[in-house]
């Protein structure tokens, strides 16, 4: 079983059919374009997409419902091959692709990309990010407060 | 900002080297023609704004407020099953702070 220094995890090993493919990289990471999702239950929801090329990328994501419940999936054709979708014109989350948005961080508070989630094909793990077509989503949709902040 | 109508087939000229044709428009969209020197970078502004926050998220300090993410986050509606249980590092790995 392989293993690899991650940014936050020390090292892990991992099975190698876990490995997300973003065959074209990521806008900004070209040629970064293999990823483990690392998930532990004290940051559900957060999954963390570590990079298996560069141990100092880790990406901090989130299911895109987490942030918007009723969020529409609309990839385009040329996503949804690079996912090898081809076929499913309106992929399903779940079902067919898990969606994750990217969070960063910022002093003005944490911000979610919707306009551009992380789509990966549940099944064969190929994964595209995929920027929305005709979509209001934001990308830096504010995360919501945190609870305790409503009643003081 | 300089506004110009223009007819499907027409062109735009910006300086000498870059030519903007309109090739078709349809009910909610137009497909653009674009003849630019080999290095000027044409891309769609979306992917430019993702391209900065993917920066911006990759270069996050390492140490970001996980507690606080979680928070924020924690009363969202149930999202297990939207949640990857494949492709997921099998050791429960605590983080190192």
């Amino acid at each position: 079983m392989p293993s690899f220094d991650t940014k936050h995890f020390g090292q892990l090993s991992f099975e190698s059919q876990d490995t997300i493919e973003f065959p074209r990289g990521l806008p900004g990471f070209e040629d970064r374009r293999r990823f483990l999702a690392i998930r532990q239950p004290r940051s559900a929801p957060l999954v963390f997409l570590q990079s298996l090329e560069d141990a100092g990328l880790c990406f901090i994501t989130t299911p895109v419902q987490a942030v918007e419940p009723q969020f529409q999936l609309k990839m385009s054709a040329e996503d949804r091959e690079a996912v090898g979708l081809a076929a499913v014109r309106r992929p399903r989350i779940g079902k067919d692709v898990w969606a994750l948005a990217v969070i960063s961080v910022r002093e003005t508070g944490p911000t979610a990309n919707l306009l551009a989630p992380l789509v990966i094909n549940i099944r064969s793990l190929r994964a595209v990010q995929a920027v929305m077509r005709d979509s209001t989503y934001s990308h830096r949709q504010a995360l919501p407060a945190p609870a305790e902040a409503v009643c003081s | 900002m300089l506004v110009m109508s223009r007819r499907a087939g027409e062109t735009i000229l910006i300086g000498d080297q870059i030519e903007i044709v309109i090739a078709h428009i349809g009910r909610s969209r137009v497909k653009v023609g674009i003849r630019a020197p080999r290095d000027t970078p044409v891309i769609a502004r979306e992917l430019k704004l993702v391209r900065e926050e993917n920066r911006a998220a990759g270069a996050a300090n390492p140490v970001a407020d996980w507690g606080g993410l979680v928070a924020r986050l924690e009363n969202s509606p149930q999202v297990s099953a939207a949640l990857p249980d494949k492709g997921i590092a099998r050791q429960e790995a605590a983080p190192k702070n």
